[in-house]
């Protein structure tokens, strides 16, 4: 039994190198599955391709000739029309327990770009059902990938490694913006500016359910196409005020090198509006809004990019100080599936020894029965369950000695042993 | 089943210290800890007030200051279980928790014997069996309870604006509702727990009224009586900015420090009259001395008295003012 996977990653190819060689339509993906089964008959697969990793797993009951790192390299050559030398560098090859942690790292997350990040779970899960789709998945890869989904479920629910956010904007709206407001679809956003920092937070309130977007931006084309892309309304920069003064929510995001709202023109603002919750995300640098304009009124909640960093580098750390955790649970984890595997691979010499002492034991009871015919139903049971019990006894040690061994890896030794002396050529 | 108040005070303890805890380690066997401790506490509280309802014969909201301290404490645990329950992540339990444990503390101080009121006259008595009374001792709980409950969520706004406004994250351990909702929630406390008082206090004036139809001697200035209405003056006079004021020129914070000296004033005030009228001779929701096995007879011994026209059989020294009062009426 085999099992090894290729991988290109983050962690060593550039994303230049992991869009060549990724599977990003069902299209492609029913081609690869297609071309695994012509190139590698007899050997399951498992394709997982995301925007951070392009990986293959294999697996075979019978060892012969395992598809190795060229093989697939060859594979992926072949299937993008790709030159080898352009990635064959950047595959990294693993094979038994190491393929196995490594698929439980990458479900769990601890591979992951964001550590703990929570997509990469569903993204393996919808792999693993497309690769069942193709009838590409066997025994082995069928295990290895229902374990792999407990291992990230232990994970998330022993670890903290998925709590506290990591990226600006989703501080910015989930541990702020959430923690002033209870409800954004009654909420107005104002967007000055139309940076892609306003966008990505754009998308977060978006999801939180956010009602009116306003953007304002002195290049009004620019505006007029966030504006449309996310539902809103562009509005020309002389309105400015007048959003301020409406506004629950104030992104910000301009290229301006020195403050456009300072503390009296808010203050300005706010007379007009009376004191009233208001969140702004100066996510300018150089700032957009006189760090003062905090200080107008206890209402006023204002953060630019320094305080969200310092959150996200704790939140960073935090998930950091799990990752120990985390490994230790993948480790565990590995090692008991390796037992199992190593243990399922003495299954046919078990089913083989078992057979044949009950076909011994099947030859010498009948020639019993011949010999004293006038045992009734009844003895011949009783006989027949005291066999039994001597086969088991006599198989039990064996069978624990190859389950020990199995523990230290496959037992090879140990089985060929067995096979020998009691097993008929 | 025999219970004690520390029974359940200890319980309700070991909850706030595991509370506590939760604030840097969160797990679930801690919340589960929590939940269990919490929930021992509350079937000892139950089966307490059970038991002394069993002993007064009357209702714990009546029979006495100890009774009725436990019952608002009882009141502040069921809903902290049921929120701990619905929300696993609230941290509501350090700020509820300090003040059922405080409350369960002042049972140990205030007096378990009946006040006056109910223990001195028989048309108290009577009167005590009947709806006003009840509906009294009802109505000013429940005031009070969200008094509790606006002071606590008061408490909370605070933290989180004052987290938020320094731009600390939303910690792991102490987590808030948004100021948002809290806000939204205080203001439904203070409106609720105004009118609930309010009430309270009416039907007061009423239940005193009948019970000066039967005794002389009661009198509106008695103590707790003055002392409850200036808190309740108080706290209408903070309604009346609250709901008078427009929203854009109040801030919620401003509006959440106000509401925790309203209500804080007013716990203080009626919490400290009921340890005081324990030691107010001159109180009719003050104790007397003597327990409830007493009592009863003691009441059926003025009765008797009152329809035989002797009164000497009562003038006894536990209980001059009531020997007083019958002669003054013989």
């Amino acid at each position: 039994m085999k099992l090894q996977v290729v991988s290109c990653s983050h962690r060593v190819a550039a994303l230049d190198v992991r869009e060549k060689l990724a599977f990003s339509t069902d299209e492609q993906l029913a081609r690869a599955y297609q071309l695994l089964k012509l190139s590698f008959p007899g050997s399951e697969s498992v394709l997982v391709s995301t925007c951070n990793r392009v990986e293959v797993y294999t697996a075979q009951e019978d060892a012969e000739h395992p598809p190795g790192r060229d093989e697939i390299a060859r594979f992926f050559s072949d299937f993008h029309h790709v030159p080898l030398e352009i990635f064959v560098g950047d595959l990294l090859s693993q094979s038994g327990p190491e393929a196995v942690r490594h698929l439980f790292s990458v479900v769990s997350s601890v591979d992951s770009m964001v550590l703990g990040e929570p997509q990469i779970v569903n993204q393996v899960k919808e792999a693993y059902r497309i690769a069942q789709e193709h009838d590409a998945c066997g025994p082995l890869t069928n295990m290895l990938f229902h374990r792999a989904i407990e291992v990230s479920k232990r994970v998330r629910t022993e670890t903290r490694l998925s709590e506290g956010r990591v990226s600006i904007a989703s501080v910015a709206v989930g541990d702020f913006g959430q923690s002033i407001f209870d409800r954004f679809d009654d909420k107005t956003v104002l967007v000055i500016g139309a940076g892609e920092m306003a966008e990505e937070t754009l998308r977060y309130l978006k999801d939180a359910g956010v009602g009116q977007i306003v953007v304002v931006n002195r290049t009004p084309d620019r505006a007029v196409e966030l504006a449309a892309a996310w539902g809103g309304a562009a509005r020309p920069w002389d309105e400015l005020d007048r959003w301020l003064a409406a506004a629950d929510v104030i992104v910000s995001t301009t290229g301006a090198e020195r403050p456009i709202v300072d503390a009296a023109r808010f203050a300005k603002v706010r007379a007009e509006t009376g004191i009233r919750p208001v969140f702004i995300l100066d996510l300018g640098a150089p700032r957009d809004f006189d760090p003062a304009v905090g200080a107008v009124d206890d209402s006023v909640f204002l953060y630019d990019i320094d305080d969200l960093e310092k959150t996200c580098a704790e939140n960073r750390r935090l998930r950091s100080r799990e990752l120990e955790k985390a490994q230790r649970i993948i480790d565990e984890a590995t090692e008991t599936f390796m037992q199992e595997v190593y243990y399922r691979a003495t299954g046919p010499a078990i089913a083989r020894l078992r057979e044949e002492w009950h076909d011994i034991r099947q030859q010498e009871l009948d020639v019993l029965y011949q010999k004293l015919p006038h045992l009734e139903a009844r003895d011949r049971a009783a006989i027949e369950r005291s066999i039994e019990r001597i086969i088991n006894k006599l198989l039990h040690p064996p069978l624990k000695a190859l389950k020990d061994e199995a523990r230290e890896g496959p037992p090879h030794g140990l089985l060929e042993a067995l096979k020998r002396l009691f097993l008929r050529e | 089943m025999d219970v004690s108040v520390f029974c359940f005070l200890a319980s309700y303890l070991c909850a706030f210290g595991l509370e506590c805890r939760r604030l840097y380690h969160r797990t679930g066997l801690t919340r589960a800890c929590v939940l269990l401790f919490a929930a021992a506490g509350l079937v000892a509280h139950t089966l307490y007030l059970w038991n002394r309802h069993a002993q007064t014969g009357l209702p714990p909201l009546m029979s006495s200051t100890h009774d009725w301290v436990l019952v608002l404490a009882w009141m502040a645990i069921l809903v902290y279980l049921f929120l701990l329950v619905a929300d696993r992540q609230l941290a509501i339990g350090v700020f509820l928790l300090p003040l059922v444990l405080a409350l369960v503390g002042l049972a140990y101080l205030v007096s378990r014997e009946p006040t006056q009121i109910v223990r001195d006259t028989p048309e108290m008595r009577e009167v005590a069996g009947r709806a006003w009374a009840m509906l009294h001792a009802t109505l000013l709980v429940f005031g009070i309870a969200a008094a509790i409950f606006g002071l606590v969520l008061s408490l909370m706004y605070l933290v989180q604006h004052h987290r938020l406004r320094h731009k600390h994250a939303r910690n792991e351990g102490l987590i808030l509702p948004n100021l948002e909702r809290l806000a939204r929630l205080n203001n439904w406390a203070v409106v609720l727990s105004v009118p609930l008082l309010t009430l309270g206090l009416l039907t007061g004036v009423v239940l005193g009224w009948l019970a000066r139809k039967g005794s002389e001697s009661l009198s509106f200035s008695d103590p707790v009586v003055v002392g409850s209405a200036v808190a309740w003056l108080v706290l209408v006079a903070f309604f009346v900015w609250f709901a008078g004021t427009p929203a854009r020129r109040t801030s919620g914070r401003q509006v959440a420090w106000l509401t925790v000296m309203a209500f804080g004033f007013l716990l203080v005030t009626l919490i400290g009259l009921q340890v005081l009228t324990g030691h107010l001779g001159n109180s009719w929701h003050a104790a007397t001395e003597g327990g409830w096995s007493r009592s009863h007879e003691e009441a059926s011994t003025l009765a008797e008295a009152r329809a035989g026209g002797r009164i000497d059989v009562i003038a006894r020294p536990a209980m001059p003012q009531l020997a007083q009062r019958e002669a003054r009426r013989s």
